[in-house]
């Protein structure tokens, strides 16, 4: 049975990604697995570096790998900002293992507490989120 | 009166010139088009960012103040003034207009008792600014022509820095905003802290009506600030720069086509003048045929 589906908008520096109504939204916030019906109540969530799934139906998902950001739910309409959104095909796998090696390399050199240190543990992250994506 | 020599040499030369504002025009288009783009992507994300740090702030209220970024100085002694400028000349008044309102913005301050520290960002800004006597506490140059995140973001830490370590009180920024390839507007903006009636809840009617209790925050809202109001200055930065950016290309390509068509009146006037010159030698030659044979006769 099909669900009722609501507009979500992904925007990121770059413009803006994927705006469509949709039947659920699922990812991940710095406290947990969020997923999002039509109706769901208000929520601003901060978003940790996760698989974007955007379910147009059961079957019909678009996934995206996504950087740190924002999901605002309000007056059944979703938008989700991130840094970064790139579809799993796109990633270039091998650019981020070699990106990931440099990011744990500089967090190893960094020291405690300093904001290279925060830095690279982000970048580690966002990277190991990426490549957890199954293309 | 100029020989026909002069004159000719003096066409070639505004020739030249017209030859290089033309090619500057050119590719001040295309880099514009481009740059129209960026800003236009970047807009709805940059906008929406902003709405989003004014509702966390407004619903974290008063215990937003325990985040050293958000909390406020009670009193306002330094103001650190970012002007956004370009690497580079020839854009008619781009550069210098965003000079005066910083200077101007300067003197205000001192007015009313504030220091300002200045930070400029542009080889144009810096070298003007440095000219005047003004002691910069930041310098940023080299990428106006395309300015990364990753600018915006050096920028933003010392300026934020600056605010949490108590040696700015207040931190402002003035660029311009592309409106159209003639129209730029010189922008101030204050980016810290957070203004005020942001923080006391006036822009978000529609949340103090009831609404701002029922939207639940994942973490709760002064978590969430930790990391959007870095967030939202970065990108208020990267914002000013691409903007900065798209403007400084429609202010070139403006003033080249401007230069342009001067130097094509001019050639104009010159031609003119020239002929005249040869006019006046023929006259002349013919009189002295005339007058020579007149002696013979």
């Amino acid at each position: 049975m099909a669900r009722t589906t609501f507009p979500v908008e992904v925007l990121t520096p770059e413009g803006q990604v994927f705006s469509e109504e949709i039947e659920m939204l699922s990812t991940r916030t710095a406290v947990g697995s969020i997923g999002v019906l039509a109706h769901h109540e208000p929520v601003l969530a901060m978003l940790e570096p996760s698989e974007l799934r955007l379910y147009r139906s059961e079957s019909d998902v678009v996934r995206f790998a996504q950087a740190e950001g924002y999901l605002q739910f309000s007056e059944n309409r979703a938008l989700v900002l991130v840094e970064e959104a790139i579809a799993p095909q796109a990633l270039d796998r091998g650019a981020y293992q070699t990106r990931l090696a440099e990011a744990r390399a500089s967090a190893e050199r960094a020291a405690e507490d300093s904001e290279e240190k925060a830095r690279a543990l982000r970048d580690i992250k966002r990277y190991e989120a990426f490549l957890a994506v199954e293309p | 009166m100029a020989s026909q020599r002069d004159v000719k040499n003096r066409i070639s030369s505004v020739k030249n010139i017209q030859k290089i504002t033309r090619a500057m025009e050119m590719v001040a288009a295309a880099r514009l088009r481009r740059a129209e783009q960026r800003i236009a992507r970047l807009r709805p994300y940059a906008d929406a960012i902003r709405r989003m740090t004014f509702q966390a702030a407004a619903a974290a209220g008063a215990e937003a103040s325990a985040f050293p970024l958000l909390r406020e100085h009670e009193e306002v002694k330094h103001v650190g003034l970012l002007l956004v400028t370009g690497d580079r000349g020839l854009a008619g008044a781009f550069n210098s207009q965003i000079i005066r309102a910083g200077v101007r913005a300067g003197a205000e301050l001192s007015e009313q008792g504030m220091a300002p520290s200045w930070y400029a960002t542009g080889r144009r800004g810096v070298s003007s600014l440095t000219f005047r006597g003004r002691e910069l506490s930041g310098s940023y140059t080299g990428f106006s022509d395309r300015p990364g995140y990753a600018d915006a973001r050096t920028i933003a830490d010392d300026l934020m820095s600056g605010y949490v370590d108590g040696k700015l009180d207040r931190v402002e920024v003035i660029y311009n905003q592309y409106v159209s390839p003639l129209t730029q507007h010189v922008t101030r903006e204050v980016l810290l802290p957070l203004s005020e009636p942001v923080l006391s809840g006036e822009d978000s009617a529609e949340q103090d009506s009831g609404q701002r209790a029922l939207v639940e925050y994942e973490p709760d809202p002064q978590e969430i600030l930790k990391r959007l109001v870095p967030d939202y200055v970065e990108i208020s930065i990267y914002r000013a720069l691409i903007e900065s950016t798209a403007g400084f290309f429609g202010a070139q390509m403006t003033a080249m086509r401007n230069a342009s068509e001067n130097a094509g009146t001019l050639i104009e006037q010159y031609t003119l003048q020239m002929n005249r010159a040869r006019q006046a030698e023929i006259t002349q030659e013919i009189m002295e045929v005339v007058a020579g044979a007149e002696g013979l006769g």
